[in-house]
């Protein structure tokens, strides 16, 4: 117990660290009264408006702030889980942008060109996202496997690949949507009734299958890792590949498929932004999800639940943030709470590792630089 | 795996800083007004594109409707403070100084707010409607999916979409009874910049560049090449056009303006949103390295971006546009239905030219004369590419 606490408590300081310092910039550049004011907008923006709930107001005020932020974490969920389990397997993924990208895509075009009743168009639509993401991710695979190209370089090529192939020549180009003459139109066709993720509460909110989707998925993921023996052989491998071969895991099959889960799980990130709430690939799809993801991943600790919670608070954050701008507070704060609780995260790394470089060396001279080796045990 | 968590930092924090944003100010409503009115404030919101305030155009004329024409306030610092009524005579153009007189300042509140993305839009039109907004505009073509559908979920809810009717799934017309469309015939305006442009150029050839190509931003091209074409048929031959396929792309605006440049294009007019914010950099600059060049700028009077090398602007009045709802709503005469702006209607118009190049007054004239005749209805400027070849007018 108190083990986990201790991998727990560090993400939790920070990012309580990052709300008090961004606390402390409104506060200086505002008045102390604006910072908390719009403190709690953000948070009644997030977690549904209590107060005036129990003043009476209609339920409305708490349904649509939760499926707002539920959504938001949907997605986050989704693109930190891809990043946390390509980490598993010691790949960095920062191309879940990309491939979250072509999800997108594939489930708006399966989502719009095929005719299916609902029980099999919803699926189809995820899979295709699935098999787009999985895909795409798979080509910085085989790079790794087959050609040495180092995951990083390869996969953030191929995130300004999947914008400049999808954003700014499919959506606006061969797949823009059509409308009657003289009419300007965004994004591609809108999908058809059958594909929409179905709403959970009605007219109360948007809150949609996305959700809970993402919510099991992340269980998959966790259970997959630490119950089963692929998942098991995935983290050996990524503890150490030379190690882990050499007690006859398949590295490279472990490689692809931890690659190519990681890119479905991004890309379903893409298909529940398309097919829960915006009904089409959107004229240009500029939030950074799959950036986010990495962020997500390593406040989460890179473990599967840990990013789903995280996700889940950035989610809040995210959603009620924007009510902090009609206190004119400058709409990026949310953003910079997040990017300072990562740069606090980031601060307790190099802590230890500075710690662990003192205790390898006592007193016997500079440590030798290169080699770091990784004492932590296959933990999930 | 700590060393890989170390490269993943690195990597992040260097994606992250792409995202940094200039622009220090952002937000809405300032402390609650004290002014002893009448009444309360009606809050009007507005729910303006990615582009975001300061993009000196499209989203910059329709916070000037609201905050500085409808409320009478101006935005500093994340605060509004009073404005004086010479503010709003000046950014009206010299021929329309007549209407500061009726731009009154009304009770209303403004509510602004900004969109990081385009999945923001429903819920930042959601959220103003529940905080109480009698009217919420949606300023841009990019918003008609999300002004539907807030729309259709808050029927009591009234809506101003500027640039676009609403449109159902297939693309076609959808009436809806609490919104009000806002269109502009942008060709009648780019005619008149382009006739100008046809006057001034030296080297026989202009250029235009246009965000993403859709049947709105193409009404700025045939409407320019009608103009070149009135008052320089041969320049208007070799008219060269290019779209960056954006509208939040700076650099790919520069880009393909320096290439118009280096071809010879001497009068460029950009219809690109923020890059064309690029377009006039590029303009600037080929400026300071000798070359006589101009650009034209769009929606708002960009004259302040680069003194000299703005010739004019196409102004797209979607300020008073969004006054005039504000103020139906106020006086209680607000209706849905759909409104189509032209020149007669001064829903678009040009700026005033402030640069001097030899025969101005001569060239003005000439572009009045056109204009007078486009507002009595004797030239009938054509708005889609298909009307362009046959299109004839008789030179001023």
């Amino acid at each position: 117990m108190a083990e986990r606490l201790k991998a727990i408590l560090p993400s939790v300081l920070s990012v309580l660290l990052a709300l008090a310092v961004c606390w402390a910039l409104i506060a200086f550049t505002m008045t102390s009264g604006t910072a908390t004011d719009a403190y709690l907008q953000m948070l009644w923006g997030g977690i549904g408006n209590w107060p005036s709930f129990l003043d009476g107001a209609a339920a409305t005020v708490l349904t649509r702030p939760l499926g707002e932020s539920a959504m938001k974490a949907a997605l986050l969920t989704l693109t930190g889980l891809s990043v946390a389990v390509a980490f598993k397997v010691g790949l960095f993924n920062i191309g879940a942008q990309g491939q979250m990208i072509l999800g997108a895509l594939a489930a708006a075009v399966v989502g719009a060109q095929l005719s299916l009743p609902s029980a099999l168009h919803v699926p189809a639509a995820l899979l295709g996202a699935a098999l787009a993401g999985a895909a795409w991710a798979g080509l910085a695979a085989l790079l790794k496997l087959y050609r040495g190209v180092h995951e990083v370089i390869s996969t953030i090529m191929l995130n300004w690949v999947a914008v400049s192939l999808v954003d700014n020549w499919l959506v606006i180009g061969p797949l823009r949507g059509v409308a009657e003459a003289g009419q300007s139109i965004t994004g591609t066709a809108e999908i058809q009734a059958t594909a929409v993720l179905p709403r959970l509460l009605g007219d109360l909110s948007r809150l949609n299958l996305g959700f809970p989707l993402a919510l099991l998925l992340a269980l998959a993921v966790w259970a997959w890792l630490a119950r089963t023996r692929p998942g098991f052989e995935t983290r050996a491998v990524g503890l150490g590949a030379e190690a882990a071969r050499a007690a006859g895991v398949p590295v490279a099959r472990r490689t692809g498929v931890a690659m190519a889960l990681a890119g479905a799980l991004a890309g379903l990130a893409g298909a529940v932004l398309v097919l829960g709430t915006e009904g089409r690939y959107p004229g240009t799809l500029g939030a950074p999800y799959g950036f986010d993801g990495i962020a997500i991943a390593l406040i989460g600790n890179n473990h599967p639940l840990g990013a789903t919670v995280a996700a889940l608070f950035f989610g809040v954050l995210r959603a009620g943030g924007t009510r902090m701008q009609l206190l004119g507070v400058h709409k990026s704060f949310p953003e910079l709470i997040q990017g300072l609780a990562l740069l606090f995260v980031a601060g307790r790394m190099v802590w230890l590792a500075v710690l662990r470089r003192r205790q390898a060396s006592p007193g016997s001279g500079p440590a030798p630089a290169a080699v770091t080796p990784s004492t932590e045990a296959p933990r999930v | 795996m700590l060393r890989l968590q170390v490269l993943a930092l690195a990597a992040l924090l260097c994606a992250c800083s792409k995202k940094e944003e200039p622009a220090p100010a952002a937000g809405a409503q300032g402390p609650a007004t004290t002014e002893p009115s009448a009444r309360k404030p009606i809050p009007v919101g507005l729910v303006i594109d990615v582009g975001g305030r300061g993009d000196h155009s499209f989203n910059d004329a329709a916070l000037r409707g609201l905050e500085l024409y409808a409320a009478g306030k101006r935005y500093e610092g994340g605060k509004y403070v009073d404005a004086t009524p010479t503010e709003v005579r000046e950014t009206l153009p010299p021929h329309m100084a007549s209407l500061a007189s009726s731009i009154q300042p009304l009770p209303v509140k403004p509510m602004v707010l900004q969109s990081k993305a385009q999945e923001d839009y429903t819920p930042n039109l959601q959220l103003l409607v529940d905080q109480g907004a009698q009217l919420t505009v949606g300023n841009g073509y990019m918003l008609a999916n999300a002004v539907r559908a807030a729309a259709q979920e808050n029927p009591k809810a009234r809506f101003l979409l500027i640039d676009s009717q609403v449109l159902d799934a297939q693309g076609k017309v959808l009436k809806l009874p609490n919104v009000r469309t806002v269109l502009f015939k942008e060709q009648e305006g780019s005619f008149l910049v382009g006739a100008l442009a046809g006057l001034v150029t030296k080297t026989g050839k202009v250029g235009f560049v246009g965000g993403i190509e859709v049947p709105l931003i193409q009404r700025f091209e045939v409407g320019y090449r009608a103009g070149v074409k009135t008052t320089n048929p041969q320049v208007a031959q070799t008219l060269m056009s290019v779209y960056t396929g954006s509208f939040n792309n700076m650099a790919a605006g520069k880009q393909v303006a320096q290439d118009l440049i280096a071809k010879g294009a001497d009068v460029i007019f950009h219809a690109a949103g923020a890059d064309g914010i690029g377009v006039i950099q590029a303009v600037k600059e080929a400026r300071a390295a000798g070359k006589s060049v101009y650009a034209i700028g769009v929606d708002s009077d960009q004259s302040h971006v680069a003194p000299d090398a703005i010739l004019t602007s196409m102004m797209k009045h979607t300020d008073l546009a969004i006054y005039q709802a504000t103020k139906d709503l106020v006086e209680g005469k607000f209706s849905a239905g759909e409104q189509v702006l032209g020149l007669k209607e001064n829903g678009v118009g040009m700026a005033e030219v402030r640069v001097d190049f030899p025969g101005k007054a001569e060239a003005l004239q000439k572009v009045d004369a056109l204009r007078q005749r486009i507002v009595a209805g004797e030239i009938q400027v054509p708005a889609v590419p298909a009307e362009l070849a046959s299109f004839q007018a008789a030179a001023p």
